[in-house]
């Protein structure tokens, strides 16, 4: 059985899949799981797992008292300590003490941050011997830095320090370097999918039109704009599409473009659909398409690749971590309308032999790169190079 | 002529157009009442008077003042029964009715000859308030609320193409689309966007250098296409040309644009001033040598006049009243919208063009906007658009 404390910390529980898979795996492993946060609803896990959330203010009140008699019995030094370090941060407020001092009062030998945006609200743990990770992932990493400098003199100022990070793709870990991350502490671990629940089913037929489909937020990052010039100029050419992305409302931008092209008919916006139709929803569509200027690797694309959808994705982020162009689906070049239309006008020219060969190869690339048990191990892996240089 | 004005805000002044539209009317003896729905910024406006709409919440005390303001309506009696009779005709249920006369009340009680919607949006709900204040209705369509609203609103103009109303474009494209939604031709009437000529001078012209200096006027909102000119801009970056290019506005989409900037390589070219004030704008204007408006969208672009004042080439995209406010190859250039390629080869084109091209072109420009589109020449368009209809 494996030995140590890790929390988990997103903020909300339960949180992501991710995070939760996570959860889930260290328990089974025999770790000691602390969960701290917002309570969003009751979840039991098995195994070590203790969780120290509230659900709303009065909790969280409750936390700040109940904690401070209990630090203030066992670990007073420490309270002391913390108490001063806040004064000095100017976060001598209840707010931030109801939030800490659980955290400082279970002494977790890790503390595993999920989002790097709150890298200075953690930095403290290191102060009393815990070990601070964190994971490098979404546009907190990508995009905020960039638009904000703010969040770069902060990494600039935080990354050196931490003891080790999680990178979603070689390529987000890279980015974290420039913030003065030490390489040698930046591990990658794919996120793991369990291919139960996502079984492989061979096309029979290739639709025409051709039946295209994105699944994302409304978010400029997505790229639909470029999707949608590609359709403009696929409709150009005459060629025979059907395009619909899911997961926007009727966002003005998007709309408005639609119909400045023309493309009223063959462009479809549907809203957020029930978790249990995405599945089937890809696996109906003879493409699912990544247009993202940015991404770290797009959960929905790992998903199509298991089912046997093709992929054609925009070569942004980790995604040519995944996909080998030509091989297991298509990459494009961002911000590239053309590229796009080209590569869907490559799906649609395939053959049903040539369609399966690439899905066959997508699958095995995500069974090979993205199984939970790799995540489990790797991640473990994560914990144990920081758990071993401890005192 | 007592006109009333609907407008969301009574108008900052370097809203030029509202501004110089009312002191215009003011100064043709016309009364001008501004009917607004917030006193946000200014709280008032030289020699207008200003009504507020008033405001409910859905509490208790937000139905007692709805039920104060309907009492406050009865002093006239005959506009609300005209407007309660128009709004049953047209299949409007009582209740609603009766929230609409409340919310309404300071136009319901005004006595007025006109009745003028500063943006097509305003009119909406509101198309009966015309009739039964009998004033004449008109309304300003002014870009956004002609090409974007009824995207997203399919059929929102319904009810007010049934009215009759004098309608107010800044464009020849705008009016033929009215046309085609059945508006008889002698109702619409263009009156484009103008600007102060005595303030943009072209003598400070600079001649197009060795270092590019582009400049963009445009609030970081998608509508106005800087993505689009960024990956221009990078093309053309990628083929050796050196540039700076300001981007002077705010706006929600400012991380979208640093991030493309940044991506597409060119963060260290590409310059965002915020929100400076209209005297550095001319400043940056001065500096630069060329002027672009690459916008999805545009109701007809004070901006490029202003530019155009100044004697910049300018380089525009073809969104609606850009064609008309650049004569293509005469007084700057149009390009097709949503195509970087397209625009990044016409800056390529333009740039190449002789000094005494690139002279001439300006030189055009500069002169059709002192002659067509002054505010002495709007004014006296719009004492017209009252006194002729």
């Amino acid at each position: 059985m494996a030995s140590g404390k890790i929390a988990i910390y997103s903020g909300e529980i339960p949180s992501t899949t991710f995070v939760e898979r996570l959860i889930e795996g260290l328990a089974a492993s025999g770790y000691e799981v602390c969960l701290f946060g917002q309570l969003k609803r009751k979840k039991d896990y098995a195994g070590r797992v203790t969780t120290i959330g509230y659900r709303n203010t009065l909790e969280k009140l409750w936390h700040f008292v109940s904690y401070s008699v209990l630090l203030t019995v066992s670990k007073s030094k420490n309270k002391k300590k913390l108490d001063q370090l806040l004064a000095r941060q100017k976060k001598n407020t209840i707010a931030h003490k109801a939030k800490y001092y659980p955290v400082l009062y279970h002494h977790p030998d890790i503390f595993h941050l999920q989002w790097a945006k709150s890298t200075g609200d953690w930095e403290w743990v290191q102060e009393f011997g815990i070990k601070l990770v964190l994971s490098l992932r979404g546009t907190h990493v990508t995009i905020s830095p960039i638009g904000d400098s703010h969040w770069a003199r902060l990494y600039r100022h935080a990354f050196p320090k931490i003891d080790a990070f999680h990178a979603v793709s070689n390529a987000i870990g890279h980015l974290a370097e420039q913030y003065g991350a030490d390489p040698a502490k930046i591990k990658t671990v794919y996120s793991g999918m369990d291919f139960q629940k996502l079984p492989f089913v061979a096309k029979d037929k290739i639709n025409t039109p051709l039946k295209v489909i994105s699944i994302g937020r409304s978010h400029w990052v997505k790229g639909y704009h470029y999707a949608l010039d590609a359709f403009a100029l696929l409709q150009q050419q005459s060629s025979l599409f059907e395009y619909t992305v899911i997961g926007i409302e009727a966002t003005e931008e998007l709309l408005v473009q639609r119909a400045q092209s023309g493309l009223e008919n063959k462009v479809h916006f549907v809203g957020q659909i029930a978790f249990d139709s995405v599945l089937p929803t890809i696996r109906s569509a003879d493409v699912v398409l990544l247009s993202s200027v940015e991404e770290g690797i797009a959960n929905v694309v790992l998903e199509a690749m298991a089912l046997g959808t093709l992929v054609v994705s925009t070569d942004c982020g980790g995604m040519s971590e995944v996909i080998t162009d030509g091989e297991n689906g298509f990459l494009v070049p961002v911000r590239n309308p053309l590229a796009i239309a080209e590569a869907l006008l490559k799906v649609s020219g395939l053959s049903l032999h040539e369609y399966q060969k690439i899905a066959v190869a997508a699958r095995k690339t995500v069974e090979n790169q993205h199984s939970q048990a790799k995540m489990m191990a790797d991640m473990e892996a994560l914990y144990q190079t920081v758990l071993e240089v401890s005192p | 002529m007592r006109i009333g004005l609907v407008l969301p805000a009574i108008p900052a002044y370097s809203e030029t157009f509202f501004v110089n539209k009312i002191k215009g009317l003011q100064a043709h003896g016309h009364e001008v009442i501004l009917f607004v729905h917030a006193k946000t910024g200014q709280s008032s406006f030289e020699g207008a008077k200003i009504k507020t709409s008033p405001k409910y919440g859905k509490s208790i005390s937000g139905t007692v003042k709805a039920l104060g303001q309907l009492l406050l309506v009865l002093g006239h009696v005959p506009a609300v029964l005209r407007f309660y009779r128009l709004e049953r005709k047209g299949g409007i249920a009582a209740l609603t009715i009766l929230k609409r006369i409340a919310a309404n009340s300071h136009l319901l009680s005004a006595q007025l000859d006109w009745l003028h919607f500063g943006f097509g949006t305003m009119a909406l709900e509101k198309e009966n308030i015309p009739g039964a204040i009998r004033a004449k209705m008109a309304v300003s369509f002014r870009g956004f609320d002609y090409y974007v609203y009824p995207v997203k609103n399919p059929g929102c103009y319904a009810r007010l193409f049934s009215k009759t109303v004098t309608y107010h474009v800044l464009s020849e494209g705008m009016k033929k689309g009215l046309i085609a939604q059945g508006i008889p031709t002698a109702n619409i009437v263009k009156i484009t966007p103008a600007i102060d000529v005595s303030k943009f001078s072209a003598n400070k012209a600079q001649p197009i250098q060795k270092q590019i200096t582009i400049t963009t006027v445009a609030r970081l909102h998608w509508i106005k296409g800087l993505e689009y000119t960024l990956e221009a801009l990078a093309l053309l970056k990628q083929k050796g040309f050196s540039f700076r290019y300001t981007i002077v506005g705010d706006g929600p989409e400012k991380e979208r644009l640093l991030f493309a900037a940044h991506q597409l390589g060119i963060g260290e070219n590409v310059i965002f001033t915020g929100k400076i004030t209209p005297d550095e704008v001319r400043r940056k204007l001065e500096e630069s040598s060329l002027y672009l408006q690459y916008s999805i969208q545009e109701g007809f672009c004070n901006a490029v006049l202003e530019a155009q004042a100044m004697g910049k080439l300018c380089i525009v995209s073809d969104a609606e009243g850009l064609v008309e406010n650049i004569v293509d190859g005469s007084t700057g250039y149009v390009v097709a919208k949503r195509n970087p390629v397209s625009l990044a080869n016409k800056i390529a084109k333009v740039l190449s063009l002789t000094a005494e091209a690139q002279k001439e072109i300006a030189g055009n420009a500069a002169d059709r906007i002192r002659k067509e589109f002054s505010i002495q020449v709007q004014l006296k368009q719009f004492a017209r658009f009252y006194e002729g209809h």
